[in-house]
């Protein structure tokens, strides 16, 4: 089957290259650098791009159906959508650490503060 | 600082949070006795401040007062700031700078950012605070819980004062003077004023999901 939208070796270039990457991302999910739950919107985003290179039909269609001339800039911005997404995901776990954190060094000071208390009475009781 | 608190008002029990600072701080407030809350990282203002409220929570205060570090704030205007609560019509009483006369008042850029904030403020929840940045505070128990609970972070005094209206709390203004500093500077310079304003008008904007969101975090 001839393709005129997307050459064989292009075609095969991209899903190689979007297989290693997935392949990638599931050796740090074994590695437990990343967690399964983390991975999860990097597989599926993939997933869904190397469906529009194995089929670029769809590509064309979904540029038709939303009006836009040159299928490729369907494609870029179904990239930085994808990008976005991923982004986003990142900024949201991020605004979570970063209270989580708050939250633990503030339980850290207190916890110091009971130290010093504890200590003190300690000392006053039994001095070395 | 430490000594105008025991002199100025001796039945408290003064509590120091350090904020991850190198200057020896945290042995200055050994020293006098008081407690210390030695924070492992720097959190910020809203964070360090949250820190003093959870300790008055756990430890059961009724009253917890809020006063900078840097000699700004005279411990001498306590007693009338702890009046409102103890009279039982406010839950939390903001010493205001523009209430009286004299002492230390900033920049005229900085007044126009306050009166806009004061403004902007009354706008949002009918609060009327003359002095939104100030921080010399004074909470009563509800306050206390509420700030242990959520407090907001980066520049926290004008959006506190936001919380506390939109709970139900009662918040009130006594006249206080302020010094300039006896130590250390501004953390938000002239370039900056226009990031605070920006900045603390979009949180006061964004007030009700971030309300929701600290609700079921502390549910």
């Amino acid at each position: 089957m001839t393709n005129p939208l997307l050459p064989l070796e292009l075609q095969i270039l991209a899903c190689v290259t979007l297989l290693a990457f997935s392949g990638w991302v599931l050796y740090l999910v074994r590695l437990q650098s990343l967690s399964l739950r983390d991975s999860l919107l990097w597989l599926l985003s993939t997933g869904v791009v190397v469906v529009f290179a194995i089929f670029p039909r769809l590509l064309q269609d979904l540029a038709r159906a939303i009006g836009v001339q040159v299928p490729s800039n369907a494609l870029f911005a179904l990239a930085i959508l994808y990008l976005t997404l991923n982004v986003l995901s990142l900024t949201i776990v991020l605004s979570k650490e970063s209270t989580r954190t708050r939250r633990l060094a503030q339980e850290c000071a207190l916890l110091r503060a009971e130290l010093d208390a504890m200590r003190a009475r300690v000392e006053r009781l039994l001095p070395a | 600082m430490l000594e105008e608190l025991r002199l100025c008002a001796p039945s408290w029990d003064v509590c120091v949070v350090d904020d991850g600072s190198s200057d020896g701080t945290a042995s200055v407030a050994r020293e006098k006795g008081a407690v210390l809350l030695r924070l492992p990282i720097n959190l910020g203002i809203g964070g360090a401040v949250q820190t003093g409220y959870l300790w008055a929570r756990d430890h059961g205060y009724d009253i917890a007062a809020q006063i900078d570090g840097d000699g700004q704030h005279d411990p001498r205007h306590l007693a009338a700031a702890v009046r409102p609560i103890e009279a039982g019509t406010a839950d939390f009483v903001i010493g205001s700078r523009y209430l009286s006369a004299g002492g230390f008042r900033s920049t005229a850029l900085r007044r126009a950012g306050t009166r806009y904030l004061s403004w902007f403020l009354g706008l949002r929840c009918g609060a009327h605070v003359t002095d939104p940045t100030s921080g010399f505070r004074v909470a009563g128990r509800r306050a206390i819980e509420l700030f242990a609970a959520s407090y907001p972070s980066d520049y926290p005094e004008p959006e506190a004062i936001a919380f506390a209206m939109r709970r139900g709390l009662g918040v009130e203004e006594v006249p206080v003077v302020m010094r300039s500093r006896q130590h250390g500077s501004s953390s938000i310079g002239p370039g900056r004023t226009l990031y605070y304003l920006i900045k603390v008008s979009l949180a006061l904007i964004l007030l009700p999901v971030e309300r929701r969101r600290n609700a079921e975090l502390s549910g």
